[in-house]
């Protein structure tokens, strides 16, 4: 069986919050340490505020670039509504690490401009439906993080630092930051280097009573 | 992988996109000319050509349309020198024209075409299953099922073509294009780029008449000779399994699935990959089929693989049980996922799949319920929002249908919007409201983005011009091919770096097609936008209205290089008094409602300053964060 051997992760998020530059740069973690890697992305229309996903398989027999439904070891977020709209990939008791920022789809907007009764779907209701697929939901600020970075746009690279942390997860943290500094455009690299270390950290400090992480020394 | 490391001389591994590793085998193999019309899933092999233009010694056009780019590549290829175009499912269909016969009269250097198809129409109008052009216009065809099958067959592609001096096609499919791995690269020695003496010999790309039949004669020579090779082709494979009874016929994406439903079965049949599927190497297949009783043909799409099994299974095994979409086992709509390959799987074989797929599904469309839906939309910025905005205000009342065509405008079609009466392909839009305007009492608007119109809708304009048809058609002018990527058109303006081109100005065009009431507005200027299109509108005679200004990200990309900062709005909460004016009809991603009062909220992070917003509000609560312009 292929499964032990392999850890599949689904990137889930909204066009423009750089989906494509994150398994970029795990794609280009695994060529440096020589694990193999298989993605199935989503290009196109997707930098246009819709859903997208990515599928990203790590092991030495992956295959095929889509995870199987029920399968995925982890579901990386990067918006908090979509990690529900890929919850059929995730495998039960897997991992979810998503951001806790929701982006209200307009579709939703206009219904809660016409009806004032009406609310958004939060935050809560979403992590209380995931629950009932797995326990080891983690939901952190990535945004806050981010800015904190000094570039909102690095919510990507934060969450990336946070799954780093965990054992499970088969990249070894120096290729990955190598990898961030190849792949990132010099004037983004300092922030998006500091994204990923205050990512790392965060999850170090608020997940791993919950999982096994990494020693961080 | 970056664009750099696409052109190293030396070997290496590298995480590439297919799109990617199909650029990199061209370049091995010494294309010397390139050229295509960017389309989703190929348009990253329009983009990574594109940003090499200047570091490589071959000519690298983006055509206006994919006949042009096919004929562009023919005409070098007629030539002596190898050349490559890329295009997605349906812009074969408009190259298809110059393919048949491209069939017919071949080629003497190389070429390669790459036609993607898009299995579940992830962003295209159809589902469209291109491997039957092959058959009927004689043409070879490849299937790799990832990028370094891609990058090997891309290779093998050329020599073919020069063997055989016929096109090649490279089919793929959207998990094969936009499917990353690591791709060992090859070798790359490149020979400068030069121009030969045309070697006269008439008739030699002439069909006509008795040229004609006699090409057809030695088409289907060639394709018995290509048969002949492919039977024993490396890109067949061959794997025998521990179910003597049992065999599985694959190719493309499908392949990577099949592989997959095995493993996590643990079944083991005979496999055979396909990956020559034009013309078929029937020897081989009947030789595969004929111990079997049952033989499983795993295909997205079309039983296109299944009916010729079919049909060598009825010479040499009639007994044969054949498992796929005609038995009912596999469906012909959307793409495959190795669960569903294990659940037909799990039947045949009586084996359970490790997970109850039907019940993870069930369970997540239960824990689904509810959640706001997020298709895709206009961009914070994107003018194509003000031009709707106008457009609607300017036909308030006023009864019309609404013809539109591909492109990001597209998308108004979508919900919260819902605008839109029909839209089929590139330049559709200007034909069918000629039709629309014989038919239809209402008045009749049509729209079509620049670079669609470039493509396709200048003949459904000179058509319309000639044939004094009565309807307006807007044209969204935002200076590039928005949707695939803002890649460059004819009426782009020209960077510095392209001294040789022009740039064609689509009211230029327009006048000189024949049209004589041309208006030209400004998408972000909603008010005078709606009160000059209003006027225009009211006009008898066709007109045209050219909505100008540039793509968001595009226009971000420019700013971002020249270091010009994008400045966000934000909402005056002392003001705003819930009008929802900023809101309806408008409907952009950085806008929402704050739950606690129920005014408005804007985005720091996705406003992109517009400001359209801020002119849509009528008591002016919508301010820019460094003072109100």
């Amino acid at each position: 069986m292929t499964e032990k051997s392999e850890f599949s992760t689904l990137l889930a998020g909204v066009g423009g919050q750089g989906l494509m530059l994150l398994s970029s740069v795990i794609g280009e973690a695994c060529a440096m340490s020589g694990q193999r890697i298989i993605t199935g992305e989503q290009h196109g229309l997707s930098q246009r505020s819709g859903s997208i996903s990515v599928h990203l398989r790590i092991g030495p027999d992956v295959i095929s670039p889509l995870i199987p439904i029920g399968s995925a070891n982890a579901i990386i977020s990067l918006e908090a509504l979509e990690t529900l709209r890929y919850i059929e990939y995730l495998q039960d008791d897997g991992i979810i690490l998503m951001n806790s920022r929701i982006m209200h789809p307009i579709t939703e907007t206009s219904q809660v401009a016409k009806d004032k009764e009406l609310s958004y779907f939060g935050l809560e209701e979403i992590e209380k439906r995931l629950s009932e697929v797995t326990e080891n939901v983690l939901a952190l600020d990535a945004l806050a993080l981010a800015r904190q970075a000094g570039n909102p746009l690095t919510e990507n690279i934060v969450l990336l630092g946070a799954v780093c942390a965990f054992e499970a997860f088969p990249i070894p943290m120096d290729k990955v930051r190598s990898a961030i500094s190849q792949i990132v455009p010099e004037k983004a690299r300092e922030a998006n280097l500091t994204a990923f270390e205050l990512g790392l950290k965060a999850s170090h400090a608020r997940f791993c009573d919950k999982f096994p992480c990494k020693n961080l020394e | 992988m970056g664009i750099d490391d696409i052109i190293s001389e030396a070997p290496k591994t590298a995480f590439m996109l297919c799109n990617e590793a199909i650029v990199r085998a061209a370049l091995e193999s010494d294309i010397k000319v390139y050229a295509a019309y960017p389309g989703s899933p190929t348009a990253e092999i329009v983009d990574t050509f594109y940003a090499l233009r200047h570091k490589l010694d071959m000519r690298i056009d983006i055509s206006s349309n994919e006949k042009v780019a096919l004929e562009t590549v023919a005409g070098a290829a007629m030539a002596g020198l190898r050349g490559m175009t890329s295009m997605k499912s349906v812009g074969l269909n408009v190259a298809s024209d110059t393919f048949y016969t491209l069939g017919y009269v071949g080629v003497k250097g190389g070429l390669v075409l790459v036609v993607a198809d898009d299995p579940h129409a992830h962003s295209s109008q159809s589902e469209q299953d291109g491997r039957y052009f092959s058959p009927s216009a004689y043409i070879p065809m490849l299937e790799p099922s990832d990028p370094t099958d891609a990058a090997r067959m891309v290779k093998y592609g050329f020599d073919l073509s020069e063997k055989f001096q016929t096109p090649v096609v490279l089919r793929t499919v959207t998990r094969v294009n936009h499917q990353s791995g690591l791709v060992r690269t090859g070798e790359m020695k490149r020979t400068p780029f030069q121009k030969v003496d045309w070697p006269h010999e008439p008739t030699r790309f002439v069909t006509v008449a008795e040229s004609a039949r006699n090409f057809k004669h030695h088409m289907l020579e060639r394709s018995k000779a290509i048969m002949e090779e492919f039977e024993n082709s490396e890109l067949n494979t061959k794997s025998i399994g521990n179910s003597p009874d049992v065999g599985v016929i694959t190719s493309s994406a499908g392949y990577n699935y099949a592989i997959e439903a095995c493993r996590l079965l643990d079944v083991s049949p005979s496999v055979l990959k396909l990956g020559t599927t034009y013309p078929l190497p029937e020897k081989l297949i009947a030789d595969f089929i004929s111990p079997l009783k049952r033989v499983i043909v795993i295909e997205e799409l079309s039983p296109y693989l299944e009916r010729q099994v079919a049909a060598i299974a009825k010479e040499v095994n009639p007994g044969i049980e054949i498992i796929g979409k005609r038995s009912g086992h596999f469906s012909e709509a959307l793409e495959y996922n190795a669960n569903i390959v294990a659940k037909v799987f799990s039947q045949l074989f009586g084996v359970k799949t490790p997970r109850d797929y039907d019940a993870v599904i069930s369970r997540a469309q239960k824990l689904k319920q509810g959640i706001p839906v997020r298709p895709p939309t206009f961009c914070p910025g994107c003018p194509h929002r003000g031009t709707f905005s106008a457009l609607r205000k300017a036909l308030k009342g006023v009864k019309h249908v609404f013809a539109s065509d591909i492109g990001c405008y597209s998308m108004s079609a979508l919900s919260p919007n819902f605008y839109g009466d029909s839209m089929l392909c590139m330049g559709a839009s200007v034909g069918i409201a000629a039709g629309f305007f014989y038919s239809v009492n209402e008045k009749v608007i049509a729209m079509i983005g620049d670079s669609t119109f470039f493509h396709a809708g200048m003949p459904g304009l000179v058509n319309a011009v000639h044939n004094d048809v009565d309807f307006k058609l807007i044209i969204l002018d935002n200076d590039v091919t928005a949707m695939t990527g803002q890649q460059p058109h004819p009426g782009t303006p020209l960077p510095e770096d392209e001294p040789g081109m022009k740039r064609v100005l689509l009211e230029d065009v327009v006048r000189g097609m024949g049209v004589e009431d041309v208006t030209i507005v400004d998408p972000y200027d909603v008010k005078n936008a709606s009160d000059t299109m209003k006027e225009a509108l009211s006009r008898l005679g066709l007109g045209v209205i050219i909505s100008r200004r540039v793509c968001a990200l595009h226009g971000d990309r420019l700013k971002r290089r020249s270091g010009e900062r994008i400045i966000p709005n934000f909402v005056d909460k002392e003001v705003c008094k819930r009008i929802y004016a900023c809101e309806k009809d408008f409907h952009c991603p950085a806008i929402s409602i704050d739950e606690e009062d129920r005014r408005v909220i804007i985005s720091r992070e996705l406003c992109d300053g517009c400001m359209v917003c801020a002119k849509l509000c009528p008591i002016g609560a919508i301010k820019s964060t460094e003072g109100a312009k």
